[in-house]
């Protein structure tokens, strides 16, 4: 009798070691060992102003609950924010739009403005913040324009760069087979402009948000920038480091969970082995020297 | 076909096939650029003297200017620029060595992701969160930029040095093995140079990052320093101040970055299409 054994089948276990050796393993496993090592190294550190992890997810459940003993909880700050940078933003939008259409299109009006434009792209958000607190004083104001500097020169870059990159050679064939205009802007033209589109709210929306925290710190009296500030200067250790933890989930969340989602959505028709826009983005705004990517961290 | 008919006069001082100066690249290339400058600079100075009231305070480009000498003048300026120059120095080390380490780690997909969470989120999280945190812990001690600028630039590092060790070429190691080519011999000649380009890059978005993010924290948790200086002058309502010390801190953020292109471009001037 034949043995028909497949090679390499293996009986179905629970061996804690292949269990271990999954990806997801590795994220849950590097979470808890750094709240245990938080919670372990805590009579070594320096100084006497750490918080133990416990106090820390206490505070940080208290707050998710709506039990603060802040101006706002952590719900309204953050809705507080989110309302501020997207105001910003808009203005951003409508700003940048039209002159980086301008400037994709045009040689001349490129070169006059380009310096200026990269040097909006490398200005930490931190002296729009400063600048704006001293000039509007506090409250929405001063925010929403720090968001509106912060922003506007991403999405100009990018609207340039889409311009300068729409295929020659589509738009030449669409005019020697009398596509109409409209035809050409619409199943030409847009699919094109849509990666940087998208790069471009991407990273506005990215360096708005530290400019609108930054400014909040400085120059308003409510939103998450605000609460963290708050926080500081009552000297509440697990106060900072609690919405520092906020800070960071919202990043994760709105990285994974808007952003992947909705290039992946947006790009549905496109083969999955092309080069996504980030990419294509960071490489083109290489050239002048700016770290796409980097830049998005002040 | 005399040698006569062949001898005609090409004109190669003028680039391009049109007539006149103003199609000459020199001018098409700097005219505009000049022009944006004077306009910019020139509605700025414009904006200065109308813009007189406390609020919107706007001093002209010529009152920053003296500013800025001033500061260079007294002396001020060295004390500050050392401080900062310093903590930089010392966190970007760190960062360095340390990013390198845990990217050549994450070549791995287990390690990836475990370190893939907090790479990600550190890089899409405020600085201003990590600058609060090293201040509140730190307080005035220059560990707390250190720490910060350690935290917030290693993904940075070690993003770029992750991509370069998935893309070393597998067929040139094992080329190299089956020769017998020591691992000395392989590290040096294969690993590292291919290597080089990412590191560059990683030295150079890294070391943006820790720039920022240096003053950033000296402006909550320092008594020196450039971002301290930020702060006084925002503190004593001086707008020329501000923006005199943040014009010395584009200046040497743009010298170092001129550095390291000088430095790639020696680097990689036998293969230019790797530079980053």
């Amino acid at each position: 009798m034949a043995q028909t054994q497949t090679a390499g089948a293996r009986p179905a276990t629970f061996s804690p070691r292949r269990i271990l050796r999954q990806r997801r393993s590795a994220r849950v496993l590097s979470v808890v060992l750094f709240l245990l090592g938080w919670q372990l190294l805590l009579p070594v550190l320096p100084t006497a102003l750490i918080p133990a992890p416990a106090e820390v997810l206490g505070f940080m459940w208290d707050e998710i609950r709506g039990d603060t003993l802040g101006r706002t909880t952590v719900w309204e700050a953050f809705a507080i924010s989110l309302r501020r940078l997207f105001a910003g933003f808009t203005i951003a939008f409508l700003i940048g739009l039209p002159v980086g259409l301008l400037m994709g299109a045009n040689r001349w009006i490129d070169r006059m403005f380009k310096d200026f434009v990269l040097v909006g792209l490398a200005m930490p958000s931190l002296v729009w913040a400063l600048l704006t607190g001293l000039w509007f004083g506090l409250d929405s104001g001063a925010t929403i324009i720090t968001v509106v500097l912060a922003a506007t020169p991403f999405v100009i870059i990018n609207t340039l760069e889409g311009v300068r990159d729409v295929p020659r050679e589509l738009t030449d064939m669409a005019r020697s087979f009398h596509v109409p205009r409209t035809h050409v802007i619409r199943h030409v033209i847009f699919p094109s402009l849509m990666p940087f589109f998208f790069a471009s709210l991407r990273y506005g929306l990215a360096n708005g948000w530290k400019g609108l925290v930054l400014a909040e710190v400085f120059a308003a009296t409510s939103g998450a920038g605000w609460n963290i500030r708050y926080w500081y200067d009552a000297h509440r250790a697990q106060g900072v480091i609690g919405y520092a933890f906020f800070f960071i989930i919202f990043a994760l969340i709105v990285e994974r969970l808007v952003f992947q989602r909705l290039s992946n959505r947006v790009f549905r028709w496109r083969p999955s082995d092309d080069v996504g826009p980030d990419e294509l983005t960071a490489k083109e705004l290489d050239q002048y020297g700016v770290a796409a990517g980097g830049d998005v961290a002040m | 076909m005399s040698a006569a008919s062949q001898t005609t006069t090409v004109d190669t001082t003028r680039s391009g096939t049109s007539d006149g100066w103003r199609e000459s690249r020199a001018v098409q290339l700097w005219l505009p650029r000049i022009l944006g400058y004077v306009v910019v600079l020139g509605m700025w100075q414009f904006a200065s003297t109308q813009l007189v009231e406390r609020a919107f305070a706007l001093p002209s480009p010529t009152t920053i200017l003296q500013e800025m000498w001033e500061i260079i003048v007294t002396g001020v300026f060295w004390e500050h620029f050392y401080s900062t120059i310093r903590k930089i120095a010392i966190g970007y080390s760190i960062t360095f060595v340390l990013g390198m380490g845990i990217g050549v780690l994450m070549a791995r997909p287990w390690a990836d992701a475990f370190f893939r969470d907090w790479v990600l989120s550190i890089m899409s999280t405020p600085g201003l969160v990590f600058a609060l945190v090293a201040a509140m812990i730190f307080g005035f001690s220059p560990l707390g930029p250190i720490t910060a600028i350690v935290i917030t630039s290693f993904p940075f590092v070690t993003v770029n040095i992750a991509e370069g060790v998935k893309a070393i070429p597998k067929d040139l190691i094992d080329m190299g093995k089956a020769f017998n080519v020591s691992e000395r011999r392989r590290l040096r000649q294969i690993v590292i140079p291919f290597l080089a380009p990412y590191t560059f890059a990683a030295l150079r978005y890294g070391f943006s990052i820790a720039w920022k993010i240096a003053t950033l924290t000296e402006v909550f948790g320092s008594s020196s320093g450039i971002g301290f200086m930020i702060r006084r002058e925002f503190q004593m309502f001086s707008i020329a101040g501000m923006l005199a010390w943040i014009f010395f801190f584009f200046a040497f953020a743009l010298l170092l970055e001129q550095i390291l292109q000088t430095g790639m471009k020696r680097y990689f001037r036998w293969r230019p299409e790797a530079m980053v």
